[in-house]
C-alpha cells in the first residue's frame, strides 16, 4: 500500500447547481450525513484495534 | 457491399463476485481458507455429496469435508476438499446452487464467491446482488455464533486487502457471437471504444480506496478499487497482468467456446468493475454497460470516442477524485472522464431516439435519465448531492469527516485504512449499512424486490427453472448442476438409477411463463423431467435472436 500525506486531491466541498429549496435539501442531507457518520465512525473505530484488523485481513489475489 | 442483417440479443446479465473474508482474533495465521469454508458451510444449496461442515473446537478450528476425494498435497487447511466434479480445484471448490434463487455460491482461491442468477434488468441484477449479500450475512452470523469469544469472521464487499492482493467482481453479459468476434477478434476500434467507456465509467462505478497498490504512483485516495491492477488492454487472464477487456470465451449456453454462427450466443466476461453497494452505483454499473454492449452489438461504435491510451487514462482518472484530469483521445484533443462519458451518453441518446434499445435493454429510458443526471452532478461538483448515491463519494466524505473530527489522523493512519475497509464490511458495524439505515444512502431498489431474491429466482430467465428443479428433486438425486444443464440420478422403480439431463442452453428460455404450467400439470418429478425433455430443454435461442438491418 502506497500513500501520500494529505495531498490536495479531495473534491471541492461546494455543491453545484442547487438554489433555494435545493440548498435546504442539501443542508438536510449534510446534517444527516454528519449525524450518521459520527456515530458509525466512533463505533467502527472502537470495535477493534485498527492495526490488528489490517494485519488480519490478508487475502489471496483472486478471481 | 451488401450489409447483412445484424443479429441481436437482449442484454441478460449475471455476476460472479468474490468477497474478502478472514478470521479476526487468530493472530499470525492466513485465515481466508477457514473463513470461506465456515461461511460456505452455512449456505443451503445443492449438489453436495457430503455436507460441508466444520467443528470449531474451543480454541482451534477443525475439519471441513466436502466432496469425494482428499486433497493430496497435505496442505489443506480444512481437512480434505474436492469440487462438485470430484477433483480438487482451488478456483472452484464446493459449489452449491441455491434452490432459493437459482444462483450459486462457492470458494475461489479462499474467497467466498457469489454467483448471481441471470437477470434481464439492471434493477433486478442489483436487487439480486443485495439479496445475495443478505444470504451471506446470515451465513456469517450463523458461523460467528459458533465461534469462541474473541473471534469473528469478517466479510468485506471490496476488491483489495490493502496488501497488494485484488479479487474480482465480474459481470457477465449475453451477446451474439458476431458481437463478441467484432469486439475481441476483428475490430480494434470496438475494443478501444469499450475500454475507453469502461475507463471513464469509474466516476460512477468506483467504490473508492485509500492509497495505491501494485506499483502505481502514490495517492491519498483514489476512485477505483481495481484501477491499479489493470496492466493490459485485452486478454484471457484474470489473476495477473489483468486486462481491461477480458476475452475468456465460455458461452455457458450449451456450447463450449466459439462457433462460426453469428447468431450463436456468447458471454462477455467483464472483470473490470468494483464491488459496489450504493444502489445507484449498482444499477448504473450494469445498466449503462447494457446500453454500451447493445450499441456494440448493433455496430454503432464511434471511433472518435476512443482514448489514445485507455490504461494510462484509467490510472490517471482513478487517482484524481477532483475529476479534473484530462486524457488524450486517439483522434486528437483531450477530455476529462466526465466529458467523455457525456459523449457516450449523447451517442446512447441518439440510439435510443431510433428505438435501438427497445427489446434489448430493460428500462433503458430510466437508465439514460439516471446516467445523465449523475454526469450533470459530477460535472457540477455536486458532492453533497452525490454522496448518498455513489460509493466513492460517500466513502471519501466519511473519511474526510473522520479526519476533521480527529486532527491527528492522516491518510496514512491505520484508523483511516481501517475505516476504508469497514465501509464495505457485512458486519453490523459496516459503514455503508450504517448510512443506509440512517436514511442517508439513497435507496433506488425496492426493499420487496431485494427480499424477493432472497427466496425466489428471477421469473424471466432460465434461473427460474433451475431453482424449481432443485426444489422439486430429491436432494440425493441431484447429480450435477451447471448454468446450462442439470443432471439427476433418478430412482424411479428400477434397480439402478437412471441419469437424466435437462439442457438449459438458452438463458432467456425456460422462464416461469414457459415452465410453470408444465410443473403444475405434473405431480411426479420424473414426469416433469420427461415433459421438459420433450419441450426441447430450453433450446431455441433462435426465438430470442432478432435481426436488424
Amino acid at each position: 500500500m502506497r500513500q501520500k500525506e494529505r495531498q490536495d486531491n479531495t473534491p471541492p466541498s461546494g455543491g453545484g447547481g442547487e438554489t433555494g429549496g435545493g440548498l435546504d435539501r442539501l443542508r438536510e442531507q449534510a446534517d444527516r450525513f454528519l449525524a450518521a457518520g459520527d456515530e458509525a465512525i466512533n463505533r467502527a473505530l472502537a470495535s477493534s484495534d485498527s492495526e490488528t484488523f489490517l494485519r488480519a485481513n490478508r487475502q489471496q489475489g483472486g478471481e | 457491399m451488401n450489409r447483412l442483417p445484424i443479429p441481436r440479443l437482449p442484454k441478460l446479465c449475471g455476476g460472479d463476485i468474490e468477497l474478502g473474508n478472514f478470521v479476526l482474533g487468530l493472530p499470525g495465521r492466513d485465515t481466508g481458507a477457514m473463513a470461506s469454508r465456515a461461511l460456505l458451510a452455512e449456505i443451503d444449496g445443492l449438489p453436495r455429496q457430503q455436507s460441508v461442515h466444520y467443528t470449531p473446537y474451543a480454541g482451534s478450528w477443525s475439519s471441513y469435508t466436502c466432496g469425494r476425494s482428499k486433497r493430496e498435497d497435505g496442505d489443506d487447511p480444512g481437512g480434505g476438499e474436492a469440487n462438485a466434479s470430484g477433483g480438487w480445484s482451488p478456483q472452484d471448490w464446493g459449489r452449491k446452487f441455491l434452490p432459493a434463487n437459482g444462483g450459486c455460491i462457492y470458494i475461489d482461491l479462499d474467497h467466498l464467491e457469489l454467483c448471481l442468477p441471470e437477470t434481464l434488468s439492471a434493477w433486478d441484477h442489483a436487487s439480486a446482488w443485495h439479496a445475495m449479500l443478505r444470504i451471506t450475512r446470515q451465513a456469517m452470523d450463523s458461523a460467528n455464533a459458533r465461534l469462541p469469544e474473541g473471534r469473528s469472521i469478517q466479510v468485506l464487499v471490496n476488491n483489495s486487502d490493502g496488501h497488494g492482493h485484488s479479487y474480482g467482481s465480474h459481470l457477465n453479459f449475453l451477446v451474439t457471437r458476431r458481437a463478441w468476434g467484432n469486439l475481441i477478434r476483428r475490430k480494434p476500434h470496438y475494443l478501444g471504444w469499450l475500454a475507453s467507456f469502461q475507463a471513464s465509467s469509474i466516476v460512477y462505478t468506483g467504490q473508492g480506496k485509500v492509497g495505491s497498490e501494485n506499483g502505481a504512483p502514490e495517492v491519498a485516495f483514489q476512485i477505483s478499487q481495481r484501477a491499479d491492477y489493470f496492466e493490459t488492454l485485452v486478454g484471457t487472464q484474470t489473476t495477473f497482468d489483468r486486462p481491461i477487456v477480458n476475452s475468456r470465451d465460455e458461452a455457458l449456453c450449451g456450447g463450449w467456446r466459439w462457433s462460426n454462427d453469428p447468431d450463436a450466443p456468447a458471454r462477455l466476461h467483464v472483470i473490470f468493475f468494483d464491488n459496489t453497494l450504493a444502489h445507484l452505483s449498482c444499477v448504473l454499473k450494469v445498466g449503462v454497460m447494457q446500453l454500451a454492449l447493445a450499441m456494440i452489438e448493433a455496430e454503432r461504435v464511434d471511433p472518435a470516442l476512443v482514448l489514445d491510451d485507455p490504461l494510462a487514462a484509467l490510472g490517471a482518472f482513478s487517482h484524481d477524485p477532483t475529476l479534473r484530469t484530462r486524457a488524450r483521445l486517439a483522434a486528437g484533443g483531450e477530455m476529462t472522464a466526465v466529458e467523455l462519458q457525456f459523449r457516450f451518453l449523447e451517442e446512447a441518446r441518439r440510439f435510443a431516439a431510433e428505438r435501438g434499445f427497445d427489446g434489448f435493454v430493460a428500462r433503458a429510458p430510466e437508465i439514460l435519465d439516471l446516467w445523465g443526471d449523475t454526469l450533470l452532478r459530477l460535472g457540477a461538483a455536486d458532492w453533497p448531492g452525490l454522496a448518498p448515491k455513489l460509493d466513492w463519494v460517500m466513502k471519501l466524505g466519511i473519511l474526510q469527516r473522520a479526519m476533521s473530527r480527529r486532527p491527528s489522523l492522516t491518510w496514512d493512519s491505520p484508523a483511516i485504512r481501517h475505516l476504508d475497509q469497514l465501509y464495505a464490511s457485512l458486519d453490523p458495524g459496516g459503514l455503508y449499512w450504517a448510512y443506509e439505515q440512517s436514511g442517508f444512502a439513497e435507496r433506488l431498489l425496492d426493499e420487496e424486490r431485494i427480499q424477493h431474491f432472497c427466496s425466489e429466482p428471477p421469473p424471466d430467465t432460465r434461473a427460474w427453472t433451475r431453482a424449481m428443479l432443485l426444489r422439486r428433486a430429491h436432494p440425493e438425486w441431484v447429480d450435477s448442476v451447471d448454468w446450462d444443464s442439470i443432471s439427476f440420478r433418478v430412482r424411479d422403480g428400477g434397480y439402478w438409477p437412471s441419469r437424466r439431463t435437462i439442457a438449459m442452453k438458452n438463458p432467456l428460455g425456460m422462464t416461469q411463463a414457459e415452465v410453470a404450467p408444465l410443473l403444475a400439470a405434473e405431480s411426479r418429478f420424473t414426469d416433469v423431467l420427461e415433459a421438459l425433455e420433450s419441450a426441447g430443454g430450453g433450446a431455441g435461442m433462435e426465438r430470442s435472436v432478432q435481426t436488424v438491418n
